[in-house]
């Protein structure tokens, strides 16, 4: 490739793309580099011609695809088909848009969600096809799956090296902190700022007891850079905290209770389902080839994320 | 309660069937035995092929459609190849196949057909399984990586359904036949399939007085399905099958043949007298895909296979009389 990239961030302003347009303009971005933000405003994906045209338009080297039809699990269970159909002509669109007019390098988001329903923990890279994924979402899981399939396709018969990535449970600002429709970090932050506000209990739904492995929405981002600009395997690779980092449900609620200084009382509500109770992820690749990238500590990333929750509640997405 | 309304709809008066891939093997298999005795009264079957419409184009799928209506679709069309030519294009493979099969199931949901019979393969089952598979097995691993482009998209046949079933309340399925056979199959030697590939051979080391080389040792098992039965049994699943979860539809694990057994009939089936080869510099394949015909033994548990012999005699005589139209 001759002289700087030109990246189109599909999906750019959600979640990942707010964070990679930050950690950009803060250090991670490079003399001569260009990067475009694409909203689902800028361009409908689901569109063959308006993916085209978008492309057309900006001429990226490299992409960083994140845009995808998302919801929560309700949202999930009840419109497996508009999540199938909807994320595989997203994925089709950008990734035939990418190969017709050259792009060099894809990374796409893939998500530990769409791993087989049962296996053995922890999970890692060669086993995303080994099983079929929770009956909740199978649409979008499938959908993502997918990703992959197509990216090997285009490496067998094109040569293309375009690659996705898998991150745990994502958090951050400019998440969706919907409490019905959002992940359980968002929920959790939006449900203590109400009790706290409302001079409530903080009910949390389930034991406590589940584990998972959060990463802040900032660090995913950097890893997204360095895997646009270094890595060049098509087989995926998982972004996460290590196994040793996983926390529990308990553990994340007393981090936001912390945060927000809230000082009433928390019930865990068992009546409510736990979920899976893990779903660990090895980062063994990752730390093959990173391994001294330091991730933001967790409180102080939950300190950074409640802090512009409550400065930015009118606007932030609930 | 939408669910309920569309798994209670039922056509008024009989059927009308459009069948894609209508010109192939297993399409024009159901164009003979719906003529012969399986169609009913009133019913009208439409048999499409790629030249009357091109299905991975959406227009041309909702086209069709919109000049059809049909009440029923058989779902066999698809890009499909031998080995060679799927191990290099396993991109079109994958993409055509998946925009084929989202044209032809949304428009079926869109135009409310009440039922769609989609064709599978065993080839789309994990590589690495226990045998023999039956139907709750396709997903659990990759398939074989020579053709994952096209087992995929076959695959996202069985999640498109499972997804319309569960927001809609359509049962629309598949069935998943093990080798099919029969008049009308592509008999190329390098692109086509086992079977007809060794009909194609063995008619020209007769024709040139010549042995017979067969690829591999010919101990791999095989169960072969003749396509008249193939045929029948999906105008059955289309009556009366009324699960989403897709069918095996083969013979029994008991009736698996190697494929010396198979050289043999072919053999006798056009009188050939010359020497026969295993060439075992060839790869075998996979010595076995045994798959379990236990659920339609459950729901048909009298239905009677062509014997092997007699099917490809019939099929050796037809591809004798028709060899210069035939697909070599």
């Amino acid at each position: 490739m001759d002289g700087p990239m030109r990246v189109l961030v599909t999906g750019g302003s959600g979640l990942v793309g707010r964070a990679i347009e930050r950690v950009v303009k803060e250090g991670e971005g490079r003399e001569g580099e260009e990067w475009i933000f694409l909203s689902s405003k800028d361009a409908n994906l689901l569109s063959p011609e308006e993916t085209k045209a978008v492309f057309e338009k900006h001429r990226p080297t490299h992409v960083i695809h994140l845009a995808a039809m998302v919801g929560g699990l309700f949202r999930n269970m009840r419109q497996n088909l508009d999540f199938w159909r909807s994320n595989v002509f997203i994925n089709d669109n950008v990734l035939q848009a990418a190969h017709d007019s050259g792009v060099v390098k894809v990374v796409s988001c893939l998500s530990t969600c769409i791993f087989p329903d049962k296996t053995t923990y922890p999970i890692d890279e060669t086993m995303i096809h080994n099983g079929p994924p929770h009956e909740s979402n199978f649409g979008y899981a499938y959908a993502k799956r997918m990703i992959d399939v197509q990216n090997r396709a285009f490496f067998q018969q094109f040569n293309r090296r375009y690659t996705a990535v898998i991150p745990t449970n994502v958090f951050g600002c400019h998440d969706n902190f919907n409490i019905e429709d959002g992940h359980v970090l968002p929920g959790l932050i939006h449900k203590t700022y109400i009790a706290k506000k409302e001079g409530k209990p903080l009910v949390v739904w389930g034991s406590g007891r589940p584990l998972r492995q959060f990463i802040y929405s900032l660090d995913l981002a950097r890893l997204f850079v360095w895997v646009l600009r270094e890595y060049d395997e098509v087989e995926p690779i998982i972004l996460s905290v290590g196994e040793e980092d996983e926390l529990s449900i308990k553990d994340a609620a007393d981090a936001v209770v912390e945060a927000l200084e809230f000082t009433g009382d928390v019930i865990y509500d068992t009546s409510k389902a736990d979920g899976q109770f893990k779903k660990t992820a090895s980062n063994a690749k990752l730390r093959k080839y990173l391994p001294d990238f330091k991730f933001t500590p967790f409180r102080e990333a939950i300190k950074e994320t409640c802090d512009w929750f409550v400065a930015n509640y009118d606007t932030a997405r609930k | 309660m939408e669910k309920q309304q569309a798994g209670q709809q039922q056509a008024d008066g009989p059927m009308r069937v459009l069948v894609t891939g209508g010109s192939g093997l297993v399409g024009r298999a159901i164009e003979r035995v719906v003529k012969e005795g399986e169609g009913r009264e009133g019913e009208e079957w439409i048999f499409l092929s790629s030249k009357e419409a091109n299905l991975v184009s959406a227009e041309q799928t909702r086209a069709a459609f919109e000049k059809h209506r049909p009440t029923h679709v058989i779902h066999l069309a698809a890009m499909v190849g031998g080995l060679y030519r799927n191990m290099r294009q396993n991109l079109d493979f994958w993409r055509n196949n998946v925009h084929i099969n989202d044209n032809v199931l949304n428009m079926s949901h869109e135009f409310g057909v009440v039922k769609v019979v989609s064709c599978l393969s065993t080839c789309v089952f994990p590589d690495k399984t226990k045998y023999p598979i039956d139907e709750t097995m396709m997903h659990d691993g990759a398939p074989h990586d020579s053709n994952y482009g096209y087992a995929y998209a076959k695959r996202m046949i069985d999640v498109h359904n499972r997804a319309l079933y569960q927001q809609y309340g359509r049962k629309y399925t598949a069935v998943i036949p093990t080798n099919m056979f029969g008049a009308h199959d592509n008999f190329n030697i390098e692109d086509g399939h086992v079977m007809p590939g060794l009909i194609h051979k063995t008619y020209l080391a007769k024709k040139e007085g010549k042995p017979l080389v067969v690829w591999g040792s010919g101990r791999a098992l095989r169960q072969f399905i003749y396509s008249l039965d193939l045929a029948r049994l999906f105008v059955w699943v289309l009556r009366n099958y009324d699960e989403v979860e897709p069918i095996i539809v083969s013979v029994s694990e008991e009736e698996e043949l190697t494929v010396k057994d198979a050289v043999d009939a072919i053999v006798e089936g056009f009188g050939f007298k010359g020497e026969v080869i295993y060439d075992t510099s060839k790869s075998d394949g996979q010595i076995k895909k045994t798959a379990n015909n236990g659920k339609l033994r459950r729901y048909l548990p009298d239905f009677k296979f062509t014997p092997f012999k007699e099917a490809v005699k019939e099929t050796c005589d037809w591809f004798a009389a028709n060899y210069e139209t035939a697909r070599t």
